[in-house]
């Protein structure tokens, strides 16, 4: 009869599917570790191929999408949260750690290998006693310039905000652009703010506007004003280049300098191996003993509470905080080591040493202003209609509105 | 119960429970949740009554989002309607190569609206440009989707590209019923051009034109894969549509239940439209 | 009365041709370029052709993967969609008459302007309960999700089929679900193709629901791995085009042979 067939193939179709979608390695116990750095992809793999094969009883997948910290809360809504989660600091941790889901980690024996500020800074940013993320690897936010386009100019590395504005000045008169912005991605906006928010208000100021004891309208009007300042030394289409077109530009020499992360160096590479890279802490005053570098963790290591594989996934961890992985990593990354001992020799960062060896370093910003506050297109917003007031306004009404909700 | 009328019911059992359990109930949930400040993954959560709603209103973002989306909706529906009819009449005059030329206007229908949008983006922003500079033309030589006056009408320029394949074909087969012997007749009456597309062809294509304008409506209205593709509702939220504003806020801490109550104004809006569109097909069906 | 081929409208049209098939032309050029070439010329054909793009796109998305995992909801979709929905349709256009039957006629349709956004957090939470995030997930979605149209188109249809022949089968002692399945389904043939051909269009492109369904990797279907790996193509544009390109191939040769065929059967839709 024709029905049975109709369904015969029906059925075989559907059972087709769920054969598919149900294969396991056998013997093996499978982990999954969800990272958000689409640059450290290919370092990570490196890294996990070699975990994989020393040894014979767990697979690490490795699972790294775009608008990462969007997916992750989306897997944590359909609760299939990963086994492993590879995140920066951020208010996105700070939120997921306060409902629970990540494992306690405060007495394991893992914290124990890495540098206890770090571990203090995630406290801080999580607002919790318990720790619940290992911190792996470090960054550092500040301006790339291209050290062949400063010598040929004559130009040196400025200390202080009127420096920095000379030095764009003086680009900018010998008709080459001082800054490629790449404004299109509206994150990279966010990377001045942090370096002027955190050093000229600091990251107290959120603790007393989170108490409603003061606002941005009475204190932000000096960085809102520099974030503009900025502006005048971009190129032609600053809110039409993305990120990518930010490292290829910079790699091709197409600008002196480049706000941004340690963290696009090998990006930047990768197009251009060649180009010569330093790196100077974004001058907010005039002061130069005051001014601080932007460091923050870069990737946390965090373990999933309802994760049934809680013993293989610290095995794995532990791996990667072995002191030859860790220096794979930062050395692949160009970020900077947690772990004691492990050293950053990059030419490219070396400026950037002292400060971090003296401790001369600020948080970000960011990571205390709620995510859905959208900090990153109320900025990108702000940059292009120049409204200094409504900007203030906007973070103020913004931040009101998303602590109604909480 | 009647015996005969059995198995029509089995038929459609299954059909009504599934829909039920993907669509009525999830749509019930939504509104379920709407009331609470759940964040969508913490343990617990409470009754907070109508706040959410009330905060909806107060939302300058929500606001905008609508105000995006209706913009886009209707003049997106405008132009592919336009552009479609003129391509389609074009299809139907005297032409050489007649199906080659509708083969290659309905191609873009068939590719995938995401892929598109990242072609899109790549050429907003490398190819476009380097026109505007060659030219010297000021406008051009910025990419459109960094502007935050603009970048909406680079989302609209993608829409409209893709969404006229369709309308396109559907134009041409109503334009192909009309028979060639109605225009003959008003040739001879002397009618000129504009008259004999104002009293012959669109009075006959007019079920097509409803259906056109129903059907660029709904898929505008839902824009989603478009937005991800080439601003991601940038810069700032300048072109953030409702669907992109329930998606990155609903998973956005804290706020799926405020999204859930976003969701339930937009379904109101919607099924309003959606009943009056109803009747209207209806009516038309009741005339065939 | 034979007219001449009017040269201006063929002008326009082929004009009108150069805008539609621009992007195309990019996106082929590109995928076959290096980013050296790219910076000598954007527009112009590569002068050689870099085929290893293509070598290294399908290796780092794993395309033939996600190619089967397209492949197998989009066919899995077609006809479990085909089966299911004219079944439905069935009962309810010769029913008509009845209360629940023609209550549910508006239950089914009323959902097709309904956004997806308003159920979409909600049913993240419910497939994800049901266990159902993977691609049998994603097929029962589609093919739920296609009823409200379908039911529309088919119920019209089957209105203009004449009753006459299924009394005389009756009579004859055919069961009703022998009727459907041996009289009415194979004379709904033109209007099976339409639905095919515009459920497997809308299944194999879908992108909204694959990303909020689906998490395991394996299970990633080829619009979403272009969005996923978009960190990874930030550098290189031509690794992107070329697998952009490879993901819209399989439709565009299905295209290139069933043109006609699919042109006809989507137009067959709209006129009944």
């Amino acid at each position: 009869m024709k029905l049975g067939k109709w369904i015969a193939v029906c059925l075989s179709t559907v059972l087709m599917l769920t054969a598919c979608g149900a294969k396991e390695e056998s013997g093996r116990v499978q982990i999954e570790f969800f990272q958000n750095k689409p640059e450290a992809k290919g370092s990570f793999d490196a890294l996990i191929e070699k975990f994989n094969e020393s040894q014979s009883r767990i697979k690490v997948i490795q699972v790294n999408p775009p608008d990462a910290e969007t997916v992750l809360k989306t897997r944590v809504v359909k609760n299939d949260i990963p086994d492993i989660i590879g995140m920066g600091a951020t208010d996105t941790y700070s939120l997921l750690a306060q409902s629970g889901i990540f494992m306690d980690l405060t007495n394991n024996s893992l914290l124990s290998q890495v540098d206890e500020t770090y571990v203090e800074m995630l406290k801080d940013v999580a607002g919790m006693e318990e720790v619940t993320g290992i911190p792996y690897s470090t960054n550092a936010n500040g301006v790339m310039y291209n050290k062949e386009i400063f010598k040929e100019m004559g130009l040196r590395v400025p200390r202080t905000w009127d420096e920095l504005l000379a030095t764009a000045q003086k680009v900018k008169e010998a008709g080459k652009i001082p800054f490629y912005f790449t404004y299109k991605d509206d994150w990279q906006t966010v990377l001045p703010f942090n370096a002027l928010a955190s050093n000229l208000e600091g990251v107290e100021f959120y603790m007393d506007r989170r108490e409603g004891k003061i606002t941005f309208a009475e204190k932000y009007r000096e960085i809102a004003e520099k974030q503009l300042a900025l502006m005048d030394y971009g190129h032609g289409d600053n809110f039409g280049k993305n990120y990518a077109d930010g490292n290829r530009g910079f790699a091709r020499g197409e600008s002196a300098m480049y706000i941004q992360g340690t963290w696009a160096i090998p990006e930047i590479r990768k197009a251009n191996p060649d180009v010569p890279i330093g790196f100077f802490p974004l001058p907010t005053g005039n002061n130069p003993e005051e001014n601080k570098l932007i460091s923050g963790v870069d990737t946390l290591l965090a373990i999933s509470d309802r994760s049934k594989h809680k013993e293989e996934a610290q095995q794995f961890i532990q791996f990667l905080l072995k002191p030859e992985n860790s220096k794979q990593y930062i050395t692949e990354q160009t970020l900077f080591s947690t772990v004691d001992g492990v050293k950053q020799d990059d030419p490219a960062v070396a400026e950037l040493l002292p400060y971090l060896e003296q401790d001369q370093v600020l948080d970000f910003a960011d990571h205390y202003i709620p995510a859905a506050v959208q900090l990153n297109s109320v900025i990108q917003s702000f940059l292009q209609n120049r409204d200094i007031d409504g900007y203030l306004k906007k973070l103020d009404t913004e931040w009101d509105k998303v602590a109604d909700r909480r | 119960m009647n015996k005969r009328l059995t198995p029509y019911y089995l038929m459609t059992i299954p059909a009504v429970v599934l829909f039920f359990v993907f669509l009525t109930l999830p749509a019930l949930q939504g509104v379920y949740y709407s009331f609470t400040n759940w964040n969508g993954f913490g343990d617990n959560f409470d009754f907070i009554g109508f706040k959410n709603y009330v905060n909806l209103f107060k939302d300058g973002n929500v606001g905008h989002a609508y105000w995006f989306t209706f913009k886009f909706a209707v003049v997106v529906t405008i132009l592919i309607n336009i552009f479609s009819l003129l391509i389609a009449m074009g299809l139907n005059a005297k032409i050489k190569a007649r199906n080659f030329f509708r083969g290659i206007y309905f191609l873009p229908n068939i590719l995938s609206v995401l892929i598109v949008g990242y072609i899109f983006n790549y050429m907003f922003s490398n190819v476009f440009t380097i026109w505007g500079k060659n030219l010297g033309i000021d406008w051009l030589s910025t990419n459109i989707l960094g502007s935050e006056q603009h970048a909406w009408i680079g989302v609209v320029i993608v829409a409209v590209w893709q969404g006229i394949a369709y309308n396109t074909i559907l134009y041409l087969a109503g334009l192909q019923t009309i028979s060639r012997t109605l225009y003959e007749a008003s040739s001879l009456d002397g009618a000129n051009r504009w008259q004999e597309f104002w009293k012959i062809t669109f009075p006959l294509i007019a079920p097509f034109f409803t259906i056109n304008m129903v059907l660029a409506m709904k898929n505008s209205l839902m824009v989603f894969d478009q937005i991800i593709a080439l601003t991601n509702g940038g810069p700032g939220r300048a072109t953030q549509s409702i669907s992109h504003l329930i998606y990155t806020g609903g998973f956005e801490g804290g706020e799926f239940a405020y999204q859930s109550a976003n969701s339930v104004i937009y379904f109101i809006l919607i099924a309003t439209i959606s009943v009056v569109q109803i009747r209207f097909l209806q009516r038309r069906e009741g005339d065939v | 009365m034979r007219t001449k081929t009017n040269w201006v409208v063929m002008l326009l049209i082929t004009l009108g041709t150069i805008l539609i098939l621009f992007p195309l032309y990019m996106t082929i050029t590109i995928a076959l370029k290096t980013p050296e070439d790219m910076l000598s010329s954007v527009f112009g054909l590569p002068r050689e052709l870099h085929f290893e793009n293509f070598t290294n796109a399908i290796q780092m998305t794993n395309f033939f993967n996600a190619l089967g995992n397209s492949a197998m909801v989009t066919t899995a979709t077609v006809v479990l969609t085909l089966l299911t929905n004219s079944l439905v349709a069935y009962a309810i256009a010769r029913n008509m008459n009845r209360k629940f039957f023609k209550g549910l006629y508006f239950y089914f349709i009323s959902a097709m302007f309904i956004p997806f956004p308003i159920i979409m957090l909600p049913l993240v939470k419910l497939t994800a309960g049901l266990h159902m995030t993977n691609l049998v997930g994603l097929t029962i979605l589609h093919t739920v999700y296609a009823l409200a149209f379908n039911v529309f188109v088919y119920v019209g249809y089957i209105k203009s089929i004449p009753v006459a022949l299924e009394e005389a089968a009756r009579v004859d002692g055919t069961s009703t679900w022998g009727t459907f399945w041996r009289i009415i389904f194979p004379m709904m043939a033109p209007m099976n193709a339409t639905v095919g051909i515009l459920i497997c269009l809308s299944t194999y492109n879908d992108f909204l629901l694959p990303l909020i369904i689906i998490s395991d990797t394996s299970s990633y279907t080829l619009p979403l791995v272009q969005y996923i790996f978009q960190g990874q193509f930030n550098t290189d544009f031509n690794l992107a085009f070329a697998s952009y390109l490879m993901a819209m191939l399989p439709m565009i040769i299905i295209y290139l042979f069933a043109q006609k065929w699919i042109i006809n059967g989507i137009t067959q839709g709209a006129v009944k």
